[in-house]
């Protein structure tokens, strides 16, 4: 809008719900493509294979079914991540696009939604270069350890994401959280490597950096982690999203489970059949007006928490504002400067699953997993009154592919559904952070992180520790 | 002791300021998602030209009668600084005045500049909304009168959207507006496209031409096929 009021061609709000519509039907067909693609897989493999196996007279009927359903987990994982990576890719630059006022890729397939499948045709037919003067074996090990932790280093999440469903439990670890994070600190191995076998200084300076960044990173990210598991008590991502059950106030990012007791007075002066509100009060927060500063002390510290995480993360895993190795105006484009072809296809496959993790870690570790915002006594669907008859009206339909197929496993459904909307939103994100922020100078960087986020955290873990010890968690 | 609570309280204040600011522009970024994109659609959709653009070049005829207006008075090929302009005239031995055999501009030397428009007496030559022009080879660029000579109703859009006087109907030649007025239709207030075809059919506009010495046009036509061929009087 110019001063005299005129509006100037494309200038007013809400002119553009056209391309926001065609964001939203891109999105929305490429997430019933994946996530039908990935359980199509893991039905078949888990539970349709083991079903036509039980009856036969086979003499290795038994065993197979029971590889069939350990593959499980892995045959799922590997049908997610390039499809995944495709999607995320298509979103990041349609949402870019949308940020800034341009059109983003709408040439190939309907409104440009095949265009990342294109890319990826082109990708791994192109030549596979590898640059004169470079360690051939380092050259190629490189892109296979970055992208190989994203492939065994997620698995513990997916029992967590999927509300336990027995055919995810075998990779539910007892230390998860652990594993997980273990395994997210290899690819930097990837990176290093990856820049000092190129023989090329912009490869070696972007992978350089890249150790420096992740190894400052790490530590207030692991410390906002550590600092939850402290609340939960438990290092079981599957235990640390069931405490988070039941609505928002249970989520560990208001508190850490400080406001289950309230929750669930609330919830009794609401339904007043059970214990009294004072009790259940009472009950939680033992110590008075004590327990109420602590659990306020807790809810800002963990709030502050996942922010530092989504800081850490977002430096773990080289994204904007914190893309230093690949900074295009010093580096040409760092570690991956010689890969073309497969290997680069590789490098960015595992750039974009690795933003999808963290995203995941952080719904499950901060944002309740699988749980649906509105607290249980605020939700029409918690009341047998009304989700009863809603059951009996599809039972007919459902009970089939409940039942007997086991297609739908409804927890699970329910589940993995806000899953996918807080991970994608967290994305979005992270997208819309991209489209804003400027890269950080390195120096910055590292004063940041050393100097800010780790001290933070460290004041936070102890305050939490205190603070934890004036209030009743999970009774 | 209270310094450190001080400097305490500094950095959180620092802090909040920081994160006030990163807000604004996540804001300002994200409230962009509800502006139309800006980007031109253009082989799709043909962009909107302002009437003053300065796309090829063409030679008006009038509007009216279809006759061409050049006068072969040559300011357009004295003014041009790339020296693409290229007229070949005669003068006739009757009415002793010149006519215009041919038209040529080289459109692979023209740097689109517009001066031969501004210094044209009768508006002839003008720059049309027309920026298709891309061909394989350099001759192909060198445009003749056949090909720069626009229609009636292009002519009459032009005048139109550039606001350029209508020119006057010649009194030295009585014949020529009756048989305009009947091949005519009046003119046209159909708007064409924004981009016009680039080659606009010129049959129309050289019909009322004089056909008098056409054989002698064509001979010199394919005699001087080069650009930099003196000028025959």
């Amino acid at each position: 809008m110019k001063i005299d009021g005129t509006v100037v061609r494309g200038d007013h709000f809400s002119g553009n719900i056209a391309e926001i519509r065609k964001f939203a039907v891109m999105s929305l067909s490429w997430l019933t493509v994946i996530f039908v693609a990935v359980w199509g897989v893991c039905w078949a493999l888990g539970i349709f294979i083991p079903m036509c196996l039980a009856n036969s007279s086979f003499d290795f009927a038994a065993i197979l079914s029971e590889v069939c359903k350990a593959l499980t987990p892995i045959a799922a994982v590997l049908v997610f991540i390039p499809i995944n990576a495709m999607f995320m890719v298509l979103m990041e630059r349609r949402a870019l696009a949308l940020f800034t006022r341009r059109n983003g890729p709408n040439r190939v397939g309907p409104d440009g939604a095949l265009q990342t499948a294109a890319d990826a045709v082109k990708l791994l037919l192109k030549e596979d270069i590898t640059p004169t003067g470079a360690d051939a074996l380092m050259f190629t090990l490189a892109p296979i350890i970055f992208f190989a932790p994203s492939i065994f280093g997620a698995l513990p999440l997916l029992a967590a994401v999927t509300n336990n469903h027995k055919l995810f439990q075998i990779v539910d670890l007892p230390t998860g959280i652990f594993y997980v994070l273990a395994a997210s600190s290899v690819p930097v191995v990837g990176i290093v490597m990856g820049g000092w076998a190129s023989n090329n200084k912009y490869s070696l300076m972007g992978g350089l950096r890249s150790a420096a960044q992740a190894i400052s990173y790490e530590i207030p990210l692991v410390l906002s982690l550590v600092t939850i598991c402290l609340l939960a008590g438990t290092l079981d991502v599957v235990s640390i999203a069931y405490q988070q059950s039941g609505g928002l106030l249970n989520w560990n990012i208001l508190g850490g489970g400080a406001l289950i007791g309230l929750n669930k007075a609330i919830a009794a002066l609401v339904s007043s059949s059970g214990a009294p509100f004072a009790e259940v009060m009472n009950a939680y927060y033992p110590y008075g007006w004590l327990s109420f500063v602590g659990a306020a002390v807790l809810c800002m510290c963990t709030v502050i928490l996942f922010g530092v995480y989504l800081i850490g993360a977002c430096a773990e895993i080289n994204r904007i504002p914190f893309d230093l190795p690949e900074a295009e105006s010093e580096l040409v484009s760092g570690y991956n400067t010689e890969y073309s072809g497969i290997k680069f296809a590789i490098f960015f496959l595992a750039e974009f699953t690795n933003l999808f993790i963290v995203s995941t870690i952080a719904v499950v570790m901060f944002l309740g997993s699988g749980d649906c915002p509105l607290p249980t006594w605020l939700n029409p669907l918690s009341y047998p009154a009304v989700y009863e008859p809603l059951a009996k009206a599809l039972s007919p339909v459902l009970s089939v592919l409940i039942n007997d197929l086991h297609l739908i496993n409804p927890p699970t459904f329910w589940a993995a559904l806000w899953v996918i909307f807080k991970t994608y939103s967290l994305i979005f994100f992270a997208i819309l952070v991209r489209g804003t922020l400027p890269r950080f100078r390195i120096d910055q960087l590292m004063d940041f992180g050393w100097k800010r986020l780790i001290p933070i955290t460290l004041v936070i873990f102890v305050l939490v520790a205190f603070a934890r010890g004036v209030i009743n968690f999970h009774v | 002791m209270f310094n450190l609570i001080g400097s305490a309280i500094n950095g959180v204040k620092h802090a909040l300021g920081g994160l006030y600011q990163v807000k604004r522009g996540l804001e300002t970024v994200a409230m962009h998602t509800w502006r139309e994109p800006t980007t031109e659609a253009y082989p799709d959709k043909a962009p909107e030209l302002p009437p003053h653009f300065r796309g090829r070049l063409a030679l008006t005829v009038n509007p009216e009668t279809g006759e061409n207006l050049c006068i072969s008075c040559r300011q357009c090929e004295r003014v041009c600084p790339d020296k693409c302009i290229e007229i070949t005239a005669n003068k006739s031995t009757e009415t002793n005045k010149l006519e215009l055999i041919d038209f040529k501009i080289d459109h692979g030397l023209c740097m689109f500049c517009g001066l031969c428009t501004e210094v044209c007496p009768t508006y002839c030559i003008i720059n049309t909304n027309d920026f298709e022009m891309a061909d394989y080879t350099r001759s192909s660029l060198i445009y003749d009168l056949k090909k720069l000579t626009l229609t009636q109703e292009e002519s009459a859009y032009y005048f139109a959207a550039k606001e350029m006087p209508l020119p006057k109907p010649k009194p030295a030649k009585p014949a020529a507006p009756a048989a305009g007025a009947a091949a005519a239709k009046p003119a046209a207030e159909a708007k064409p496209t924004a981009t016009v075809s680039p080659k606009p059919a010129p049959e129309s506009a050289k019909a009322p031409e004089t056909t008098a010495d056409k054989p002698a046009k064509e001979v010199e036509k394919k005699e001087s096929p080069s650009t930099d061929t003196p000028s025959v009087n």
